[in-house]
């Protein structure tokens, strides 16, 4: 069958060009590659070399039962772009520095305030073997300091810091999780803003303390949110599943465990480039915990003191946010989904009218039970 | 032809076996001679069938009826059948002027085996036997359809085999059946001992990583496959019995899947696919991950691996290669070993070797595991010559893995697809899936 063999000659004429195109990768053996854990970019003291980076290396073992005790090796070096650094960070190891396991990428505070995070973004970015889904954080003091921390208890292989933001280990309700990808659609968007955890060691402690959020613009100064205020961003933003409140009121002073929460926001136009904001948040739980005694039958009257103090809290943080002009919530990106665009406001009266909007809260409380046994 | 011609014609033929034995009988006016081959018949049978009779009887005429009327009388057509039936064991009377065979065959080998190849836990132990009628008769007694039909072929032009080819007429495919005829007049060779021989020479491609015809030693497998529709070729003295036309699929089912309840053998054939996959693609997806793209471990995981790499001297697939050879080679090794050698074989082979490897680091811990498990998930294929095949195509997915990497491996198993779409087994495409068949008569899984 003379037909068949041309086409099969013309299909491995055809094949043959087309993988040897497919270069990928280079081959090289796992145990030539050396892992970058975590990232951390200072700003440096030296004036001509602003960035200074510190890289945590894993140190590959073969068991990790014969050596569960974390080890790990830093090279740090300060340069004039960041790709200068890594160069000549490269020349620190005799191995080739695979990004593809790193998970975290400091900032340190310093950093951000000289408003560079445009500049980190477009290398962390365009870098092909940082993945997206690394988380960012900021770093106080410095990155450097966080990055070199090893915590008590901290397993081979896994650093502590990981677990604070992947949802599997710790799940508290004051720790955002930004992922570089998020980062850079928050800083590339105008209508949201960028919001960052803030890892903080304190001096002679041993541990991190993740729980605050740092808020900052394109171009604007950065704005730290405190611990209350993180809860009640992550709240709306749907980051956290389950949150402690407290309710204190006509005498009572109660805690609730509140383990679902559903909230949704919306821009509503008035006249006159007036907007509102429009949050209604679903938040269902029982009581945990109280300093006055709870009668069962009383439910609803705990629910109507939970929905006042609850919509107080809120439009509280709310005000404050919105007076300053932040939106890490995204109520901007809302508002251009929802308006045509020849009817819709410019970007800086948009912004004018933001920091008038007036807040509307709802929250609609679903306390189910005392906590205690009638 | 006259009766003295003839005989001195047997004469001729057999002048080179001293093992003809002739035998002129004169009683009582009566007058029988006898030609047999010794070491072929069975002596108390003809004593019992021609001889005493013989003495017994009154009159050739007689004699002439009795044997006529013997289950083991045969109707002489040619010279030439005379030749042969007398080397298979077949004595020939000659009365008078006529001439009459009779077989009194004595065949050591019409016991039933034990399953030794494909066995199982339920169901039947027992497999066929190497003696041909003794096959079909288990066959007969397990398909009781008046349209099973047998043919005979010979074949080899020394051995002068017999090939049976057994078909359901209802229910084969004509045109496969008649390939399959037309193919076996064609073989030419000296020599035919086995089944699987003829796989090799009726196959359109002989050059297949593939096999296009199932071999099996189990009677329910056969009658399966009758049952589908399917032809079955047996050869005397070959206890393994080949059916085609072949799908994939079908070297993928057990027939203790029959035997179980439908969850049982639905989670058996997953465990058995599993092990499939596991078995073709596991070494050349470490390869492929370790040296090309280790994002995609985990990072404990890429960091044990590193570390058990440290000091081992060959690349990923090198060590991948060296310690596959290793196990093909004790593979090979404990089927050809007694049996009582064979378990001290594997334990050398498997335990020491692996171990002794790991602590010279000539391969890494996590090589060894990934060996013993593309080992074990290469016996979980229930038909061995698939096992085979898969055995060879790990091997080309490691090359190209070696060189392009994972995106290589995608496109190596994308070939290995594309090669068994264009297969086909006498006809049938090879990757068919019955169960999803338009074509009701052929559809095996609703017999």
């Amino acid at each position: 069958m003379p037909k068949k063999q041309n086409k099969t000659k013309l299909f491995l004429l055809v094949l043959i060009p087309i993988i040897t195109l497919l270069s990928g990768c280079e081959f090289k053996d796992i145990d030539k590659d050396v892992f970058v854990s975590m990232i951390g970019i200072d700003k440096s003291e030296e004036e001509d070399k602003p960035y200074k980076i510190t890289l945590k290396l894993y140190v590959p073992t073969a068991s990790f039962k014969q050596s569960p005790e974390p080890e790990y090796s830093y090279i740090s070096h300060s340069g004039e772009t960041l790709t200068e650094a890594i160069r000549i960070l490269e020349t620190y190891s005799d191995k080739e520095l695979e990004f593809g396991h790193t998970k975290l990428i400091v900032i340190g505070e310093e950093l951000l305030k000289e408003n560079k995070a445009m500049e980190l973004l477009d290398f962390l970015m365009r870098r092909p073997d940082i993945q997206l889904i690394s988380w960012v954080a900021v770093g106080r003091p410095s990155a450097e300091k966080i990055v070199k921390m090893i915590p008590k208890g901290e397993n081979a292989a896994y650093p502590a810091l990981f677990n604070y933001f992947d949802g599997i280990g710790t799940e508290s309700q004051y720790i955002v999780s930004t992922y570089l990808f998020d980062f850079a659609r928050r800083m590339k968007e105008s209508s949201i803003d960028i919001i960052l955890p803030i890892i903080e060691v304190k001096k002679e402690e041993s541990h991190f303390e993740v729980n605050k959020s740092l808020i900052f613009t394109n171009d604007g100064e950065p704005h730290e949110l405190d611990t209350y205020a993180t809860l009640l961003v992550n709240m709306i933003l749907k980051n956290v599943e389950v949150a402690d409140l407290f309710v204190k009121k006509e005498g009572h002073y109660f805690f609730t465990k509140i383990d679902s929460i559903k909230s949704k926001y919306k821009v509503k136009i008035l006249d006159n480039n007036q907007v509102e904001l429009d949050i209604k948040i679903h938040l269902n739980g029982f009581i945990s915990e109280s300093k006055k005694a709870l009668d069962p039958e009383e439910l609803t009257y705990y629910n109507q003191l939970f929905k006042q103090e609850g919509k107080e809290n809120f439009v509280e943080a709310l005000t404050e946010l919105v007076k300053n002009g932040y939106d890490p919530i995204g109520f901007g990106i809302d508002y251009k989904a929802r308006t045509w665009h020849n009817k819709r406001m410019t970007d800086e009266e948009w912004e004018e009218a933001y920091k008038n909007a007036k807040i509307e809260v709802e929250v609609i409380p679903g306390l189910k039970s005392t906590g205690a046994i009638q | 032809m006259s009766s003295k011609d003839s005989i001195k014609w047997i004469y001729d033929q057999f002048k080179d076996t001293n093992e003809l034995i002739e035998k002129n009988m004169e009683y009582d006016n009566k007058h029988l001679l006898l030609f047999y081959i010794k070491s072929l018949i069975d002596m108390d049978m003809l004593e019992k069938f021609v001889i005493k009779p013989f003495f017994e009887m009154s009159s050739e005429e007689q004699l002439n009826l009795y044997l006529h009327a013997l289950p083991q009388f045969q109707e002489i057509t040619s010279k030439e059948q005379v030749q042969l039936e007398v080397m298979k064991g077949n004595t020939l009377i000659v009365i008078q002027n006529e001439y009459y065979l009779l077989d009194f065959r004595l065949s050591k080998n019409d016991e039933v085996n034990q399953t030794s190849i494909e066995t199982t836990i339920h169901g039947s132990q027992l497999a066929f036997s190497d003696n041909l009628a003794t096959n079909i008769n288990i066959i007969r007694t397990n398909y009781h359809q008046p349209s099973l039909t047998v043919e005979y072929i010979v074949e080899g032009e020394v051995n002068q085999h017999k090939v049976a080819i057994i078909y359901d007429k209802d229910k084969v495919k004509t045109n496969v059946l008649d390939t399959i005829r037309e193919k076996l007049q064609k073989v030419d060779k000296q020599l035919i001992s086995s089944t699987t021989q003829l796989n090799n020479y009726i196959n359109d491609k002989p050059i297949t990583i593939f096999p296009q015809m199932i071999m099996t030693e189990r009677p329910d497998r056969i009658i399966y496959n009758l049952a589908g529709g399917k032809v079955i070729l047996f050869v005397d003295g070959n206890p393994q019995a080949v059916a085609t036309p072949a799908v994939f699929f079908d070297f993928m089912t057990t027939m203790e899947d029959n035997y179980h309840t439908f969850v049982i053998s639905l989670f058996l054939r997953i465990l058995r696919y599993a092990g499939l996959f596991l078995s073709l693609l596991l070494p050349a997806v470490y390869v492929g991950v370790t040296s090309f793209t280790p994002e995609v471990f985990r990072t404990e995981l890429a960091l044990t691996v590193a570390g058990s790499r440290v000091g081992v001297p060959f690349s990923s697939f090198i060590e991948v290669l060296f310690m596959l050879f290793f196990m093909e080679l004790l593979l090979e090794a404990s089927i050809r070993l007694p049996k009582a050698v064979s378990a001290t074989a594997t334990t050398v082979g498997g335990l020491i070797l692996g171990t002794a490897v790991t602590e010279a680091s000539l391969a890494s811990n996590i090589m060894v595991i990934i060996v013993s498990a593309v080992a074990i998930s290469t016996f979980v294929i229930p038909v061995n010559e698939m096992a085979f095949s898969i055995r060879v195509v790990r091997l080309l997915l490691i090359l190209i893995t070696s060189v392009f990497g994972l995106a290589g491996l995608v496109l190596g198993f994308f070939v290995l697809l594309m090669y068994l779409v264009n297969m086909d087994s006498f006809g049938e495409p090879y990757l068919r899936i019955y169960a999803f068949s338009k074509n009701k008569k052929s559809s095996e899984e609703k017999t």
